[in-house]
């Protein structure tokens, strides 16, 4: 099969690799991690743009490396061809291997913030983006020094003890190695961040079997949704996360 | 004479040192406290959600002037508490189970305060049966969830069924929010209510109790 391949790219690495290793010939197009800052409906937009823009007469299916993304994904029409997602909230899913294995790590976990090559080493965001996204819009993740100069001493200070800090009940960062990396180097730069910060550090082993199930086409019910041609994207919040609506 | 007019100016500026001191400055001169709520600092209040839905206002400045208000409902409420005057509803809030993300919570606690409800706020990562247990307790009329995670959305489903469960599910409204929930999602879950901005969040809350 040809298959044309939608993903994120904090799964660059992964999704090379799994590529890489698939009977079908799959073409990718990453796009920027940023657009899960710009809020679902601009988001979906941009995806779906790019969904518009394939030439589905060269491909059997369009596959997606994307969760549901805050309903960044639900939305989107099918073309003449059908649509393949991951039944996932986000792309922890697709790092972990599983979302039940997800849910369990989660809940067990509390405040806990992943880390992988792709959430170290991208999400770089163009200036558009960065001006459109929303901690951007809403005044969230600025210096002290710019809410003060901006609302005085006593405003500035007390903004920047709600807004200013990106993640006040995190305590924790995992790790999850996924075998795609060089050496060691992310795992010593998420252990020097989580010291600096005075978290808890855990490792992980991830799971690239959903992923390369995905590029395989291996497309069983359970994890993953075939949207047909003409149908849309609909979250569901249940078991499912996602389904296809006419 | 305080100038009342000032008094709204520094609350819709955010300006908390004034707002404490104008309102102090009132009520020593007998100005009637209820009246000082409902004339001026609610309609205040009013106007800070109203330019921040026509996006003249932003999450910063709804903040500060939230915080003036609550500078001000410090010296207010006990005098309105002795003559036995009841809060606009009391709210129980607190994000569902897993999510520690609070900022549109702690948001929408200070919106709903400066519109002159009193709020128990549970936290982040409440689970359904400390909900359960805060209206039982504290006698609230509405309960207001949210969450920022697909993840833990079905939460509030599960809060709901507590209630249901537990038997005080009729005694409550219950009102939903957060950036991946919908009108539609709150329908089907059967929440009473849903907000996607702090400011309108305060009108579903007036409406509620109303009802």
């Amino acid at each position: 099969m040809r298959l044309k391949l939608i993903s994120c790219e904090v799964l660059y690495r992964e999704v090379c690799w799994v590529v890489a290793r698939s009977p079908n010939i799959v073409d990718v197009t990453f796009l920027p991690k940023g657009l899960h800052d710009i809020g679902a409906i601009k988001m979906r937009a941009r995806i779906q743009a790019t969904l518009d823009a394939v030439d589905v007469a060269r491909y059997e299916a369009v596959l997606f490396g994307y969760g549901l993304c805050s309903n960044g994904l639900a939305g989107l029409v099918a073309p003449q061809i059908p649509l393949v997602l991951p039944r996932a909230h986000d792309c922890i899913t697709l790092f972990l291997g599983s979302r039940q294995r997800y849910l369990d790590y989660f809940y067990a976990n509390p405040g806990v913030y992943f880390k992988t090559t792709g959430w170290i080493e991208r999400g770089e965001n163009t200036d558009e983006l960065h001006q459109l996204s929303l901690q951007r819009q809403t005044g969230l993740n600025q210096r002290l020094e710019d809410f003060i100069s901006r609302y005085g001493e006593d405003n500035g200070r007390y903004l920047y003890s709600v807004l200013g800090q990106e993640a006040p009940h995190y305590q924790q960062f995992t790790f999850i190695e996924m075998g795609v990396e060089p050496d060691d180097r992310y795992e010593r730069q998420v252990r020097a961040e989580a010291e600096q910060r005075g978290w808890q550090f855990e490792k992980v082993q991830g799971d690239l079997r959903l992923l390369q199930r995905l590029v395989d086409g291996a497309w069983d019910e359970t994890d993953f949704l075939v949207v047909p041609p003409g149908c849309r994207v609909v979250a569901r919040y249940d078991e499912g996360v996602i389904a296809a609506e006419s | 004479m305080t100038d009342i007019q000032a008094l709204y100016t520094a609350v819709l500026e955010g300006d908390a040192p004034a707002t404490r001191e104008l309102v102090r400055q009132a009520l020593q001169e007998g100005v009637d406290p209820q009246k000082l709520l409902d004339e001026t600092l609610i309609p205040a209040m009013d106007e800070v959600g109203r330019r921040f839905e026509t996006n003249e206002y932003f999450v910063p400045e709804l903040l500060v002037a939230a915080r003036a208000m609550k500078g001000a409902l410090e010296l207010i409420r006990p005098l309105l508490a002795v003559r036995g005057a009841e809060p606009a509803g009391k709210v129980v809030i607190g994000t569902v189970r897993g999510d520690l993300h609070d900022i549109g919570k702690n948001l929408v606690a200070a919106m709903l305060e400066g519109g002159g409800f009193e709020v128990i706020d549970l936290g982040v990562d409440v689970p359904p049966e400390k909900f359960v247990a805060a209206v039982r307790e504290q006698g609230a009329q509405i309960v207001a969830m949210s969450a920022l995670l697909t993840t833990t959305m079905p939460g509030m489903k599960t809060v709901i069924e507590a209630l249901e469960q537990n038997g005080v599910r009729p005694k409550v409204k219950v009102m939903v929010g957060g950036a991946p929930v919908t009108q539609r999602y709150a329908d089907e879950i059967g929440a009473d209510g849903f907000s996607d901005n702090a400011s309108g969040a305060v009108r579903v809350a007036r409406s509620l109790v109303v009802v």
